[in-house]
């Protein structure tokens, strides 16, 4: 999937704006945004929010989690750790580039905050580059992906499923793979 | 497909067809009258019994399946133990593709041809594969990388790098709009876009 | 613009409310819907209820727009969501063609041997399919067929068949508790799938469970 699907599928995330206008409810087919008024703060899907910023009828509060010092923190824990720690969202890494990209000047310390995040997303590769080749090394037919992100699952799309594959045709001789539902392949 | 299927051999899948295309050895078993011009370095009409023989895979495969096998195939060497003892010991270091550009496509039918071998060559098939890996995924990730490459790869290997490479090459894009706060997402791109020729038409 | 929320899903809804919730839910089968149909090897059961639920709600939504003042702040919101809509929508029913196209006699004989509620395609795309075949004999034998020896001239829909890799690896997530898949190619190994989980294992483990929303494709 291209990376501008991923990130399609992130602008459905909500994130809190401040309107400069005040408006009724409206009523979206995705579900009701608003009411909208002046200087009170709503949560609004990212692709509204993003839009309204460009129009300049909002500004945007940044995501909780979206703090350089807890990020920090995270990133050492993310270091520390053999295994991928939780993040705070599926599409940690698309929220960033959206809402840092749009409102910098809204968020405080915005160029502390992609410095970490980019330092968790390398940290993060890099692990699942390993584990990837730990994961073919060790012939598994299965593996669980526990807290692994959106973007992150589609980096490795289609290099470890089609690697897998192949490997499975290898050993069972290319056949199998036209035969029905089975386990029968070898 | 706008999400790729990995590759398995159809009636219209061209690395099928080009795999094979790969000659192998083989050894005839029934005199076959008439055939003698199969064997360049011959001047007999006839095929006789012992005759050795290129054929390509496609050809070769359908005579020795048959009940009463016409041909018998020779494992070509680079299947045969010497050349797997060099790929156990260090098969990251080896241009694969110069040994056959359809390595493994190959060593898929020559198993199958051969009585013994088969899973010997099947494991040393998914050894080579799964030492080498690291090396395909290091070369895909790696955008900038020499284009020269995926030359040294064979084909099962070289798909493989290539749609890393393409995936990587597309994220690298995607992160590297956020360096530049002009330049929006395609999809915020085509919304508005598709925005204005609407006012345009209304 | 009140009525905007007020798309009828069904002659029975009458709350507000309730209509609202039904609309989201819609969307929110279509979106999954797409993702499967992406990144599932086989064509999967049709789901034009949804589809053709949802382009009702959009022709709607657009003829309510069409009563909006063209400075309305709405028109400009309601105008992007409805392009996302329409792409999940675009996109799904694209994704489902290019397996047409890629599997159309595999398809076809599947289909031949299922009955009308159980079939995987929409009438408009079996009637696509068995074109689309026709254009492709109509093809071969044209431009290569036709020219053969006797006895190399029909057209060989057995050798010609392409069929999905079922055994191809995917991506998913659990919705539900699943105990007890077992792991193609092994001995007898089984798996639970906690809700929520994220998985990468072979597509017929699991075929059945994203036929039955247990599990969805990521």
């Amino acid at each position: 999937m291209d990376p501008c699907e991923v990130e399609f599928l992130s602008e459905k995330e909500l994130v809190s704006i401040v309107p400069n206008f005040s408006f009724d409810t409206i009523h979206l087919i995705s579900g009701s945004v608003g009411p909208f008024r002046a200087g009170l703060p709503v949560k609004v899907p990212i692709w509204l929010a993003v839009n309204l910023k460009q129009q300049q009828k909002c500004r945007i509060i940044n995501q909780d989690w979206m703090d350089a010092d807890s990020l920090n923190e995270a990133k050492e824990e993310e270091k520390l750790s053999k295994l991928f720690t939780k993040m705070p969202s599926n599409h940690y890494m698309e929220e960033a580039q959206l809402l840092l990209n749009v409102a910098s000047d809204d968020i405080s310390d915005a160029d502390r905050i992609k410095t970490a995040i980019k330092d968790i997303w390398d940290i993060r590769m890099s692990k699942l580059r390993t584990s990837i080749d730990a994961f073919l090394k060790s012939e598994g037919l299965h593996a669980k992906l526990d807290h692994l992100t959106a973007m992150e699952i589609n980096s490795v799309r289609p290099l470890l499923p089609h690697a897998l594959d192949q490997m499975l045709r290898i050993q069972t001789g290319g056949r199998a793979t036209q035969s029905h539902y089975s386990g029968t392949s070898q | 497909m706008a999400c790729c299927q990995s590759y398995i051999p159809d009636y219209f899948a061209i690395t099928d067809i080009l795999s094979t295309e790969e000659r192998i050895s083989c050894k005839i078993e029934v005199e076959l009258p008439g055939l003698g011009f199969l064997d360049s370095s011959s001047q007999s009409e006839d095929l006789t019994v012992g005759t050795k023989v290129e054929l390509p895979l496609w050809l070769a495969e359908p005579l020795k399946s048959l009940q009463n096998s016409v041909v018998s195939v020779d494992v070509p060497k680079i299947y045969k133990e010497g050349y797997r003892e060099i790929l156990e010991a260090d098969a990251e270091v080896i241009v694969l593709s110069k040994w056959n550009p359809f390595y493994y496509e190959l060593g898929m039918h020559v198993r199958k041809l051969s009585d013994r071998d088969y899973e010997i060559i099947s494991e040393s098939l998914l050894q080579t594969f799964k030492s080498r890996f690291q090396l395909v995924m290091d070369w895909s990730q790696n955008a900038t990388s020499d284009p020269t490459l995926s030359i040294q790869l064979p084909r099962l290997e070289r798909d493989l790098f290539l749609s890393g490479q393409q995936a990587k090459i597309r994220l690298v894009e995607w992160l590297k709009m956020g360096t530049n706060e002009l330049v929006v997402s395609e999809i915020t791109t085509n919304l508005k876009k598709r925005k204005r020729e609407q006012y345009e038409f209304d | 613009m009140e009525d905007n929320g007020d798309v009828t899903m069904t002659a029975e809804d009458d709350g507000q409310e309730e209509e609202e919730v039904t609309a989201q839910s819609v969307l929110l089968a279509i979106e999954e819907a797409w993702l499967n149909e992406k990144f599932a090897p086989e064509i999967l059961p049709h789901r034009s209820d949804l589809v053709d639920c949802m382009l009702q709600q959009i022709t709607h939504m657009e003829e309510n727009m069409k009563r909006l003042d063209k400075e309305d702040l709405r028109l400009m919101i309601h105008r992007m969501e409805l392009d996302r809509i329409k792409y999940v929508i675009t996109n799904y029913l694209r994704a489902r063609l290019e397996k047409i196209e890629k599997y159309t006699i595999h398809i076809l004989s599947q289909e031949a041997t299922r009955s009308s509620e159980e079939c995987y395609l929409t009438v408009a795309e079996l009637q696509f399919a068995k074109e689309f075949l026709a254009n492709i004999e109509m093809l071969f034998k044209t431009i290569a067929l036709q020219h053969m020896p006797g006895n190399f001239q029909t057209f060989e829909v057995d050798t010609l068949t392409v069929k999905p890799n079922l055994q191809a690896y995917v991506f998913l997530r659990a919705n539900d508790r699943i105990n007890g898949i077992i792991v193609p190619g092994s001995m007898d190994e089984e798996i639970d799938l906690e809700p929520g989980s994220q998985h990468i294992i072979q597509y017929s483990a699991v075929a059945d469970l994203v036929k039955s929303g247990a599990v969805k494709l990521i």
